[in-house]
């Protein structure tokens, strides 16, 4: 029982990690960014080779996420920012488009074969808890997905940036008069949010190893999240994780052949019925 | 005679006579650009039209090709019953999704169609006593034109079914998109809030061209199957939604020739890059966003906007 | 003679705020009807009210005597109460013609018909003509909507709202961000179309020339609550209403 809560509270940090972006983007931009379970699988392979390189888990943590998210802000500033006053359909397109051509890239750099990262030794083996054994390498996930949470929490809640984020995800036209330089905003939580999805990326690389298609798996789990947290709501993508981590693992337990429908059907319902989510609001 | 006019008869013209001005391989790629081109045209109907992006159009096509197979692998019925059984599948599958995914607007009923085509693309792969998994059902044959009729099998005769269905198609989203229904449609597209308050839920609207469209994706996947001889769960999987997504701004959204054509050049692309390298995607990709940033109307909505300013 | 539309206690509120509070209101047939109030008021709250996009939180409306609260949007605009919109809510890439012609369309029916249709397509143009002659727009029937300026685009939005035939139209703030010239255009063509097609009229504007030139009745809205309610002369003279706009009012 406890066991699964760990699985469950594993999945929801991962989860957190990359639907927390996702929500941003969506908040601040408007736009939602299909390619975003691109950049959690490029973490993945990029981690792979960051531990390939220095022979150390520790520096692909730092260096991925900022190496991924260095990529987001470029893309966005070349490509994203130019159709932003379009209607909603070329965004999406466009993301998708972005999309594909990373899967691709990927495919092309790594080949098809999938690549595992082993945990720093120290992460290894598992934890006594009680009766239990736990590995190590999934609490690690589960605290990881709580300091990140805590941290983007507190800098949009308590700092001068978040609140300037802030302010333009709620009125982008009224925070450029006063002052904020809304591209460079929109360039840089683009970034930030790629980067938390490539952190996410290497967080999981060790359990689930690096493989194609890790990015559309992804991206609709995220996504299920976001409809139930409410777009824009980081909160709500805590909440949206704990939720749909919970379900899944479960629903995998219990009910392995019916966990994807049931997981749909909610969605479905929250679409319907509260389409802004839990903690959104609505438009 | 108008130069579309002009335009239109000459491509009739090219197509009637093609079986015997072109090679064996050249027939064929035809043929394969007919059917993805009638796949893209579907997809036009709900997007250039009534606004609404779907990531999960390649489940009805999927529908479609495997409908179609196992009708004729395990009925050897001739081949109109397998395009009937394909559309009709394809169109009773779309009836609850597209209920409930026109529930929601824009990114959330992307995400909706592309959820659920997942969902169909798992149990295809998982489900291997139907669909054979992810192997697929493969020896499908090309059967008669009706009982006791004409066989198929030959490329010439094959390639004349898909040319009929495929023109007829076009001819029929045609008509369709002139009619009031088709009206209403591009008003939903402007603006659904207006739509609303001049009196009429869109709800309705979108589902039934949800349907249509997703009926005419059946019809091609269901001529895809015996054209190619298998169906497969790739024909399913949101790469090639990714794909009909681009083939129609390519070709020119709204404009249900464009798409066609998009799907054409997007196959040819494939084709030509495919001999230099296995990474075409990339390129394809590449142009792909170039032409959503810099061209949003395609190679026809292009040229209208250059004809227009001439 | 019954109203043709009438308020009763009607209300909304969001939350701890009461943006609209015990208005009752009563519009004859044929009258033109002016709601003005500083900004704030509850106006466009009120618009959304008697046109259906919002549900009441207390009171109802009444339309020919029928209770309508419970009746969403579409279904009252089929009972006949046709909007305006203060930001104007056009369909761009469409034509000027088909704005109006899908207005038609949209309340006539046969909008499932998927083939053919060729004689519902020609009456509604026509139909659609008529409106636009009648703001003065016939002429730019071709043109994309989007291309059209401000003021014709306003126009626009008034000839889509008569032409699917109502028998109350809302007017918001239809000369809003027009010039001189267009404003006085407007308000001719509002009480020539208001006199030839019998239609009863809600306007709500904040130019003040405007609402004298054109008002039966005025009522005037401070704070969601109804203050004032009578002609033209009686309202002018009204110390609350001068108040309220003049005084402290927020």
């Amino acid at each position: 029982m406890v066991e699964q809560l760990l699985n469950a509270l594993t999945l929801a940090g991962l989860l957190f990690l990359v639907s927390a972006g996702l929500s941003l983007v969506f908040g601040i931009l408007r736009v939602v960014n299909f390619a975003h379970g691109v950049f959690y699988m490029l973490g993945a392979y990029l981690g792979f080779t960051t531990v390939a390189l220095s022979g150390a888990f520790w520096p692909a943590l730092v260096a991925v996420p900022l190496v991924v998210g260095t990529l987001g802000a470029l893309i966005e500033s070349s490509t994203l920012r130019f159709i932003y006053r379009r209607p909603p359909i070329y965004q999406l397109l466009l993301t998708f488009g972005l999309a594909l051509i990373l899967e691709e890239g990927i495919r092309i750099f790594y080949g098809p074969t999938a690549k595992g990262i082993d945990p720093p030794a120290y992460l290894e083996g598992a934890l006594r808890l009680g009766s239990l054994q736990y590995p190590r390498y999934r609490l690690f996930v589960v605290v990881l997905g709580l300091v990140v949470a805590a941290a983007v929490w507190l800098f949009l809640r308590r700092t001068r940036a978040g609140l300037v984020i802030r302010a333009v995800a709620q009125n982008s036209e009224m925070a450029d008069c006063l002052g904020a330089d809304v591209a460079r905003v929109r360039t840089l939580v683009f970034g930030a949010a790629c980067a938390l999805a490539g952190l996410g990326g290497v967080a999981a690389a060790p359990m689930t190893t690096a493989y194609l298609g890790m990015g559309i798996g992804v991206i609709v789990d995220a996504f299920v999240v976001v409809v139930i947290g409410g777009l824009g709501s980081i909160g709500g993508s805590m909440a949206g994780s704990l939720i749909v981590g919970a379900a899944q693992t479960w629903g995998a337990f219990y009910l392995p052949e019916t966990a994807m429908v049931i997981m749909y059907a909610v969605m479905g319902a929250i679409l319907i019925f509260r389409p802004w989510g839990l903690f959104g609001e609505p438009e | 005679m108008s130069p579309a006019r002009a335009l239109a008869a000459a491509a009739l013209a090219a197509l009637a006579i093609a079986p015997w001005v072109a090679a064996r391989y050249q027939l064929s790629l035809l043929t394969d650009l007919l059917i993805y081109g009638l796949f893209a045209l579907s997809l036009d109907l709900i997007m250039g039209y009534t606004g609404m992006v779907s990531f999960g159009h390649a489940a009805y096509f999927g529908l479609g090709a495997y409908a179609s197979a196992l009708v004729l692998i395990h009925f050897a019925q001739p081949i109109p019953v397998a395009l009937l059984a394909g559309a009709l599948l394809a169109g009773a599958v779309a009836l609850p999704i597209g209920w409930f995914s026109t529930r929601a607007t824009g990114i959330y009923f992307a995400m909706l169609t592309l959820a659920f085509a997942q969902l169909l693309y798992t149990v295809a792969y998982k489900w291997r006593d139907l669909t054979g998994g992810s192997d697929g059902i493969a020896g499908v044959p090309k059967t008669e034109l009706f009982w006791g009729g004409p066989s198929l099998a030959s490329p010439h005769a094959f390639y004349f079914l898909v040319a009929v269905c495929v023109v007829g198609s076009l001819g029929l989203c045609r008509v369709i998109v002139r009619s009031p229904f088709g009206r209403a449609l591009e008003a939903i597209r402007e603006n659904e809030r207006r739509f609303t308050s001049l009196g009429r839920d869109p709800r309705p609207f979108k589902l039934v061209v949800f349907v249509i469209a997703a009926v005419f994706a059946g019809l091609a996947g269901a001529l895809f199957a015996p054209f190619r001889g298998f169906a497969s769960p790739e024909v399913m999987f949101w790469v090639f939604s990714g794909q009909g997504l681009m083939m129609v701004i390519m070709g020119g959204i709204g404009t249900l020739v464009g798409p066609i054509l998009g799907a054409m050049v997007f196959i040819l692309i494939q084709e030509v890059l495919s001999s230099y390298t296995e990474h075409w995607m990339i390129f394809t990709g590449a142009v792909f966003v170039l032409m959503v940033i810099f061209l949003p109307g395609g190679l026809v909505g292009t040229a209208r906007r250059l004809r227009a300013r001439a | 003679m019954t109203p043709l539309l009438e308020t009763r206690g009607l209300g909304r509120a969001f939350g701890a705020l009461q943006a609209v509070a015990g208005v009752d209101l009563a519009v004859e047939p044929g009258e033109l009807r002016a709601v003005i109030g500083p900004n704030g008021a509850g106006k466009t709250t009120l618009f959304h009210l008697i046109s259906g996009l919002l549900a009441p939180t207390s009171g109802c409306v009444l339309f020919r005597g029928d209770d309508v609260t419970a009746l969403p949007a579409p279904a009252r605009c089929r009972r006949g109460i046709s909007r305006t919109f203060q930001i104007t809510s056009i369909f761009p890439e469409l034509s000027v013609l088909e704005n109006v012609r899908i207005a038609v369309q949209l309340r006539a029916g046969g909008n499932f018909r998927l083939i053919g249709g060729r004689t519902l397509l020609e009456t509604s143009e026509r139909s659609a003509h008529d409106s636009l002659a009648a703001l003065g727009l016939d002429d730019l029937a071709a043109q994309p909507a989007a291309t059209l300026p401000h003021g014709d685009q306003r126009r626009l939005e008034i000839a889509m709202a008569i032409a699917q035939e109502p028998a109350l139209l809302l007017l918001d703030e239809p000369t809003q961000g027009l010039s001189p010239e267009d404003t006085v255009a407007t308000v001719a063509v509002i009480r020539r179309i208001a006199r030839e097609r019998a239609l009863t009229i809600i306007l709500v504007e904040h130019d003040m020339d405007v609402v004298f030139d054109l008002a039966d009745r005025i009522s005037v809205l401070h704070f969601g609550r109804l203050i004032a309610d009578g002609t033209p002369a009686l309202i002018r003279a009204n110390a609350d209403v001068q108040a309220a706009y003049l005084g402290d009012a927020g």
